[in-house]
């Protein structure tokens, strides 16, 4: 799939967003930490909106016709999408409502800010699991078809929460075992969730372009695709990376993603860190972000077997690669010009 | 009412008069027109709603070529229209027609991901998501003769190796040729329940040659005996 | 639920009927017209050809009429400036053609021959070569001699009809089909729907060739041979008939001279002529007489096989004895055979047979009264339902006249010859064996030619050559090197032209032809020829004058270009006394209107040569007075006749309208045809459809109707009689014209064989194998035309690039990968190309698509278009010229027969290019746009209505 960044932004900005709002509800909920200050809480719910809005507005990018952005509330009973556009958008005013409360009344542990922070929270963890819905429902694209896909938004999005939230107490007031350790938890419980989705998505899927043309006498291939350059199918389904390539940013989402800010968080339990705190949800915001680009540039859509590429088990396998295993080519272009402009 | 395509694989030569028949006709209908991008230029593109692609199935010399035009599949269990968040993509009730409204299409692309069949095609121009009409702007247009009363790309295909109808009905020609001729739909295990229908290639039985004269050695030219024949 | 979409406001809409221009195929279309802009062409259901479908081409009509690459004004190349720099000025219509009457005055007053006027893929050569021929040059030809001239004269010279455009199968009863070496074919849509009809019957379709795309790919049997070898794949198939006597017996006595006796005198002149009597009459051996009798007298009861002693002492012998002494030879046995085409003997047996079996054992019958040349009458018509069509794979080789010939023996022996189920003629085929009319051979000042500049010589009486036998015409067309070269050699025009060989030219007029690109061989040093200039400074083609419609790369080297309309945009007749459209049921013929206004200051070249003829006061476009005779096409059209009651036009003649095929000038005759959706069939009753040659009422017909001289029955000629004359005189034993030079000689007495026989194409005699060891052939495309349909903005979305395609196996054993970039060389040149590697090739074989590259900044396009950077043409490996030879003049790379271009006789090298050598090589220079072209927009977005 092509790995459009208004996308990336979307999902990794608002998924952030959304977990640190649920972060925050449960710490106050099961008093971690003393609970946040009500001064902690509104600054983690402003940051949670702020980083909902900037995926949310990001999410506008992607449209090629925003002026009807405002019809995709409209199939709630069916699309996902209108789905995750309905809980965003219901989300807002819950949590702005607990935002003023808290800030108002300077409270955050009373029934009805704890009653507020929930229902945001319960908002976010539906918008997340939406998110993740959109592409899990797809059955056109195998990688994305599972329950691994919601689950995995959750333990990123909770992770990146947790890491903000913990960053965040490391600057302001030095560390906390318990968030930390919750935040290394959700770094551990992602990194886990992660390495069981690589591994399931490697697995062969039974649909092939032999199956996918019903043609089962031989070996089916690609003779020509019909056009030379590329359309809006190549556009949109035909992005891969190599085998090598794709390791590679594996090893940067482990590293950068998981290891470094669980290395920052655990190293702020022992040394002051400081503004340096600000380093491990950054660093876990970049290496999760590649996650990202690998849960879009891995996904094979069913109908790139139609252009002859790799069946969907090889997700990363260039055709070139096919024909003759040892050969490293760059992939072949097809990505029209007009993306170009 | 099921309306749909069934496409004869057995005698498809491949020759894109159906693709751009579509395009030709599209160009000035209901969701035109059809950009084409850098039409003259290094990389032309375009939106286009029925493709040709070919392939070679088995190894040379037991080798054959198959010429695959595809286009929306009309699929009973549209996902595009389910996971479209305007509902500009809708499904007829009626013959069961996928369409997109142009007038309540954001281009989020969605529909295009949920599409296995490569069906739909952003116009960046306009914005909008463009997919095969089934020419629904021909098929009940009373004002063209009845013949014509058809999809452009099957009015075109000059090896017949397309056919419209009703699928729901049994006894139509389509459901009838998708009967005999063994038709299949494309990925069946997505369980879109696509309407159109794909006709396997023909298997020909052998042609006896056990009923001819046998070579005699002894019958060289000079023997021949000749038949009397009035010229 | 949304309502339903509206559909069209017909009221703003207009339909219009007429002719597509996109191939040769001329299917008829309906044009829906809205404010002057097309909203959609579709095929015409009741045209006789296309019924009602189209193709991609057709369907794409609409990108040609607003293609930028459309020429808008007469262009002169800018005084000053060099030939082929691409530097011109736009000119009025009055100065072009001003400048033209007075170069073309002083050529036809004092050598009409310095005129050379060759046309291409032309759809009106009846009105450009009478126009040739009355200006009096022998210089006239159109593209048939590097098409597939081989085809119609293998045709013409053995059943008075052809493949090419000449016949059909009979897609209705056949039930098994073999189609040899045809990509896409003339007869685009026909055959795509009658394939389907025979499919859909449970027919057999075997497809011959070296590449399985397209028609192949729907093919039930598909046979990979290899390139140049299909005269042996066929003669090896006959051989199998022989050995079984399976052939039939009636069809060969009655309407073929197989029965004819065959002068056995080897070395002594009249050597395999017929044996005739005194009236010139042939004989045969009658088995009831026991006498010589004549072969034309019905009642005779011929004898198909024997030797006899003939009253002056001479060996005759049957025709059908020869073939068979020939073809029963073990050289043709399947074994052998498989040897040389690379297909396995039991194939060749089992296809022979399964013919035989269709033929003999499938025979079907219809039930219609019909009387035969001798006035007999018969009940029925008997059908062997096996039909055949070939087309340039055979053709565009140096053995193809005799491999089609072969072909055709093949039909003949299964008596499958415009029968029901077999191969049939369209009128005005079948013609007399061959034709009759010869190649006018006189040129004089201010003279019209006394005959056509193309016909069809029987002896070498009928070269066109002087007494020293020197080429007359600039191509050498019926000269030694191409006696029976019927459509002119036009590939070998600018070579010998500019090699003043045999007789330089003053003025040189292209029309409808790219010759500067992809329609000449050895295309880069043939631009290098349109640019060569004499010691004296002046260009060796002094004025070089191009009618195109669009901005070709021969546009591009004009010193005059004459801008065309578009085939939606003018008249034009689709005439019978040219290459007609007609159906093997009917006699047909057709308009092009109109549709569209002018926008541009273009006019119809059929206008201007109109006006030329009357400038220049040509006879037929002149009155007595001087003055001109017509005003214009239309009129002419109307009113010229070539015999009484015989014009352009066939439908709606008379004075009222009401005669058909001949009759006086109708002045309505266009309002007609346009009111019947451009087209006029003539259907024939049920029993003139088969078995034209020898059937009396359609010969009577085709006699009233103009199409023949004679209603004498037309014999088949398995022995080809004419073809032996030549061979006599390349053995000195002719009385009569013959060659001085030992290469005519030997060329005459190898190639000339009355019967088909198998020899390896020219240019693969000359080559090491070894060094060069594969065939290299081009296909067309279905979705383009030759170079024009680059220019289209869908088509081109289709294709924009082409490949080299080769056999996957193969490839990969020389370490060739797909989508690696190779060398491709040949004894002429070499190209880099990319490759790609595909099951569906024949092993020795690399083919390419045909006209893709183009040359930067032609046709519209962007210079750094695909087309130009990426596609590639083979034309460049080509050479028009053989290999040289050792004490040889340079000998034309055509078959030497018929002189029809050899363009698959190519033998390459293909070596994988070093690392980093990427993109096609050689790259030509870039064109620079010509004034007054269109813009070339980025984004197109063609509607007749507003978006929706
Ligand atoms: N779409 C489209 N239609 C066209 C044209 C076009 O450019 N585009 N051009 C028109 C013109 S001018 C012409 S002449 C006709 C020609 O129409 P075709 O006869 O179809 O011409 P080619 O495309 O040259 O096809 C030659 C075929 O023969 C095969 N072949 C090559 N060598 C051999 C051989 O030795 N033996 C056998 N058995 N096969 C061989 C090639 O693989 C190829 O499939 O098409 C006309 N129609
Ligand atoms: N390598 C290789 N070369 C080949 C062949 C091959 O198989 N292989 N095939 C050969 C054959 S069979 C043929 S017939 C030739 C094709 O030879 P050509 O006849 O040269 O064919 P095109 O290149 O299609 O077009 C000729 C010109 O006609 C112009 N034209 C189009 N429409 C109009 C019009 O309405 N009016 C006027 N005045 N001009 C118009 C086009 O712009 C173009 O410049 O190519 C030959 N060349
Ligand atoms: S083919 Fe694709 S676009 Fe058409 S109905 Fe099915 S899913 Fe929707
Ligand atoms: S692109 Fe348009 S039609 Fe498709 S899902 Fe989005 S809004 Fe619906
Ligand atoms: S039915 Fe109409 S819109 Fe659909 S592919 Fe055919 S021509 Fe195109
Ligand atoms: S028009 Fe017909 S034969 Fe041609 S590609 Fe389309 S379906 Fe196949
Ligand atoms: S075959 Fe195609 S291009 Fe040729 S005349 Fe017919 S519709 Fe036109
Ligand atoms: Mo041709």
């Amino acid at each position: 799939m092509n790995p459009s960044l208004a996308v990336i932004f979307l999902t990794l900005f608002s998924g952030s967003g959304f977990g640190l709002m649920a972060i925050v509800a449960l710490v106050n909920d099961f008093h971690i930490d003393g609970g946040l200050s009500p001064l902690r809480t509104v600054v983690a719910v402003v940051l949670a909106l702020i980083l909902v809005t900037i995926g949310m507005v990001s999410s506008t990018a992607h449209l090629a016709n925003p002026k009807n952005a405002w019809r995709a509330f409209t199939r709630w009973r069916t699309s996902w999408l209108a789905r995750e556009g309905v809980f965003a958008v219901l989300f807002y005013p819950v949590a702005i409502t607990y935002l003023g409360w808290v800030f108002f009344t300077n409270k955050d542990q009373d029934s009805v800010a704890l009653v507020l922070g929930n229902a945001s929270a319960v908002l976010a963890l539906v918008t997340i699991f939406c998110q993740g819905m959109i592409y899990a429902c797809l059955r056109t694209i195998r990688q994305w078809h599972t329950p691994l896909v919601p689950a995995n938004f959750y333990v990123l999005g909770l992770a990146l929460g947790a890491t903000l939230l913990a960053s965040i107490r490391l600057m302001l007031a030095g560390p906390d075992r318990t968030l930390i350790g919750i935040a290394l938890s959700f770094l551990l419980a992602a990194a886990i969730m992660k390495a069981i989705y690589y591994f399931w998505i490697g697995r062969p899927s039974g649909t092939t372009l032999q199956t996918a043309t019903g043609l089962s006498r031989g070996k089916v291939r690609l003779l020509d695709q019909g056009h030379t350059f590329g359309t809006f199918l190549t556009r949109e389904f035909s992005n891969s990376i190599t085998p090598i390539a794709a390791v590679r940013f594996k090893v940067v989402v482990y590293v950068v993603g998981f290891m470094i800010p669980a290395g920052l968080l655990a190293l702020g339990l022992y040394e002051p860190l400081g503004i340096l705190a600000i380093l491990a949800p950054l660093s876990a915001f970049i290496g999760i972000g590649v996650e990202r680009y690998l849960f879009f540039v891995e996904a094979q859509h069913v109908v790139n077997l139609y252009h002859g590429r790799a069946p969907a088990s090889m997700p990363m396998m260039h055709p070139n690669l096919r024909a003759n295993p040892t050969a490293e080519q760059p992939p072949r272009r097809l990505v029209p010009s007009y993306q170009k402009r | 009412m099921r309306l749909g395509l069934v496409i004869d694989l057995d005698t498809c030569v491949g020759c894109h008069a159906c693709a751009t028949a579509c395009k030709e006709w599209n160009a000035s209908s209901i969701t035109a027109p059809l950009t084409d991008y850098d039409p003259y230029g290094q990389e032309p593109s375009g939106v286009w709603f029925n493709r040709v692609r070919h392939y070679e199935v088995g190894e040379y010399p037991n080798n054959k070529t198959i010429n695959f035009p595809m286009s929306c599949m009309h699929c009973e269990n549209a996902e595009c229209v389910t996971v479209c968040p305007t509902g500009a993509s809708y499904k007829r009730p009626e013959d069961g027609i996928v369409l997109v409204d142009q007038d309540k299409c954001m281009g989020c692309n969605y529909c295009s991901w949920a599409c296995p069949y490569g069906a739909r095609e952003l116009d960046h121009e306009s914005g909008t998501m463009k997919k095969c009409t089934l020419c629904v702007d021909r098929i009940y247009d009373q004002e063209l003769p009845v013949e014509e009363r058809q999809p452009a790309c099957v009015l075109a295909c000059p090896a017949h190796a397309r056919l419209f109808g009703d699928l729901d009905d049994a006894e139509s020609t389509v459901s009838r040729t998708v009967r005999d001729r063994g038709g299949y739909a494309l990925m069946p295990e997505l369980n879109y329940n696509p309407t159109n229908q794909y006709l396997p290639p023909r298997v020909r039985p052998a042609i006896a040659t056990n009923d001819l004269a046998r070579p005699s050695l002894a019958r060289k030219v000079k023997e021949w005996v000749n038949r009397v024949v009035e010229r | 639920m949304a309502a339903t979409p509206k559909t069209e406001d017909h009221s703003k809409q207009e339909i219009k009927y007429s002719t597509c221009y996109m191939c040769a195929c001329r299917c008829g279309i309906k044009v829906t017209i809205e404010d002057n802009q097309v909203r959609f062409i579709q095929g015409n259901r009741n045209h006789p050809i296309n019924k009602g479908v189209l193709c991609a081409k057709g369907s794409a009509g609409i990108m040609k009429q607003c293609s930028p690459a459309r020429l808008h004004n007469p262009l002169m190349r800018k005084p000053g400036t060099e030939r082929g720099a691409g530097e011109f000025v736009e000119i009025s219509w009055e100065e072009a053609l001003d400048m033209l009457t007075k170069r073309l005055e002083h050529i036809r007053a004092t050598d009409p021959n310095k005129l050379a006027f060759f046309t291409g893929r032309d759809q009106m050569q009846a009105l450009s070569r009478l126009w040739a021929q009355q200006f009096g040059t022998l210089n006239w030809s159109a593209h048939g001699g590097f098409c597939s001239v081989n085809m119609a004269a293998a045709g013409l010279y053995t059943l008075g009809f052809a493949f090419w455009e000449f016949g059909d199968p009979d897609w209705d009863r056949t039930k098994y089909f073999m189609l040899w070496g045809v990509a896409e074919d003339h007869n685009s849509n026909p055959m795509k729907i009658g394939i389907e009809k025979l499919k859909s019957r449970g027919g057999k379709f075997v497809g011959i060739n070296p590449a399985r795309t397209g028609y192949q790919a729907v093919a039930d049997e598909w046979v990979p041979i290899r390139p140049g070898t299909d005269a042996m794949l066929a003669l090896s198939m006959i051989h199998v008939l022989l050995s079984r006597e399976l052939f039939d017996w009636d069809f060969l006595i009655r309407y073929t001279n197989s029965a004819f006796l065959v002068v056995q005198s080897p070395g002594e002149k009249g050597d395999g002529l017929i044996y005739r009597d005194a009236n010139d009459q042939p004989l045969v051996w009658d088995l009831k007489k026991e006498a010589f009798v004549s072969g034309m007298d019905a009642e005779s009861h011929p004898a198909l096989f024997g030797e006899h002693r003939t009253p002056d002492g001479r060996t005759v012998k049957t025709v059908m004895t020869l073939l068979a002494e020939r073809y029963l030879d073990k050289r043709f046995s399947p074994e052998v055979a498989s040897e040389i085409c690379g297909i396995p003997a039991s194939t060749i047996e089992r296809l022979a047979l399964e013919m035989a079996h269709v033929a003999f054992k499938e025979t079907i019958e219809i039930d219609v009264e019909w009387t035969d040349w001798a006035g007999r009458k018969h009940n029925k018509f008997i059908g062997r339902p096996v039909s055949m069509h070939a087309m340039r794979g055979v053709s565009a080789h140096s053995n193809g006249f005799q491999a089609a010939r072969a072909i055709h023996l093949l039909q003949i022996l299964l008596g499958t010859i415009d029968c029901p189920g077999g191969f049939r003629a369209k009128a005005p085929y079948p013609r007399p064996v061959p034709p009759p009319g010869k190649p006018a051979h006189h040129s004089a000042p201010n003279t019209p030619l006394d005959a056509n500049p193309l016909g069809f010589p029987k002896a070498p009486e009928d070269l066109v050559i002087d007494a020293e036998g020197r080429p007359l015409r600039i191509d050498k067309a019926y000269s030694w090197e191409a006696p029976i070269a019927n459509h002119g050699l036009m590939h070998m025009v600018i070579t010998n032209a500019v090699n003043g060989d045999p007789y330089p030219i003053d003025t040189l007029i292209f029309f409808m032809a790219n010759m500067a690109w992809n329609s000449s061989m050895n295309t880069a040093n043939i631009q290098d020829m349109l640019r060569a200039k004499g010691e004296d400074g002046e260009y060796k083609i002094p004025f070089l004058v191009v009618a195109d419609a669009f901005h070709s790369e021969t546009v591009h080297f004009a010193d005059l270009v004459l801008p065309d309309t578009t085939y939606l945009e003018r008249y034009d007749a689709i005439s019978l006394l040219d290459r007609p459209i007609s159906e093997p049921d009917a006699v047909c013929d057709s308009i092009r209107h109109p549709l569209l206004e002018l926008d541009r200051n273009v006019r119809p070249w059929q206008e201007v040569l109109i006006e030329l003829g009357a400038r220049l006061k040509l006879p037929v476009f002149t009155n007595e007075d001087g003055t001109p005779k017509y005003e214009g096409y239309k009129d002419f059209i109307i009113r010229y006749e070539r015999y009484p009651g015989v014009g352009f036009l066939a439908g709606w003649r008379g004075k009222d309208g009401s005669k058909s095929l001949r009759g006086e000038p109708n002045p309505k005759q266009w309002d007609k045809y346009i009111e019947n959706q451009g087209f006029f069939q003539h259907h024939l009753p049920m029993s003139q459809r088969y078995f034209r040659f020898g059937n009396k009422e359609y010969l009577e017909f085709a006699k009233e109707a103009g199409f023949n001289y004679t209603a004498d029955p037309i014999v088949i000629e398995l022995y080809s009689e004419s073809i032996q004359r030549f061979r006599l005189a390349g053995l000195g034993l002719y009385d009569g014209p013959q060659p001085k030079d030992p290469v005519d000689q030997e060329r005459l007495a190898t190639y000339f064989d009355p019967l088909p026989d198998f020899y390896e194409p020219l240019e693969q005699q000359r080559i090491d194998k070894k060094e060069y060891p594969f065939f290299a052939v081009n296909q067309r495309p279905m979705m383009m035309y030759h170079s024009w349909d680059s220019q289209n903005a869908w088509l081109r979305q289709i294709i924009a690039q082409n490949y080299l395609y080769m056999n996957r196996a193969k490839g990969e054993s020389l370490g060739i990968c797909d989508e690696d970039w190779v060398w491709v060389e040949s004894h002429n040149g070499k190209i880099r190309v990319q490759v790609r590697l595909i099951e569906g090739c024949q092993e020795d074989t690399v083919w390419t698509w045909n006209g893709i590259g183009k040359q930067s900044g032609t046709w519209g396009l962007k210079p750094e278009a695909p087309e130009a950077t990426k596609g590639f043409l083979m034309n460049h490996l080509i050479s028009e010229l053989l290999p040289e030879k050792q004490g040889e003049r340079r000998l034309t790379n055509s078959d030497p027969i018929t002189g029809q271009a050899a363009w698959y006789d190519l033998m390459v090298k293909v070596t994988k290019a070093a690392p980093g050598e990427t993109g096609v090589w050689p790259t030509f220079s870039n064109v620079m746009p010509l004034p007054g072209a269109s813009p070339k927009p980025d984004v197109l977005r063609y509607s007749t209505r507003p978006e929706a």
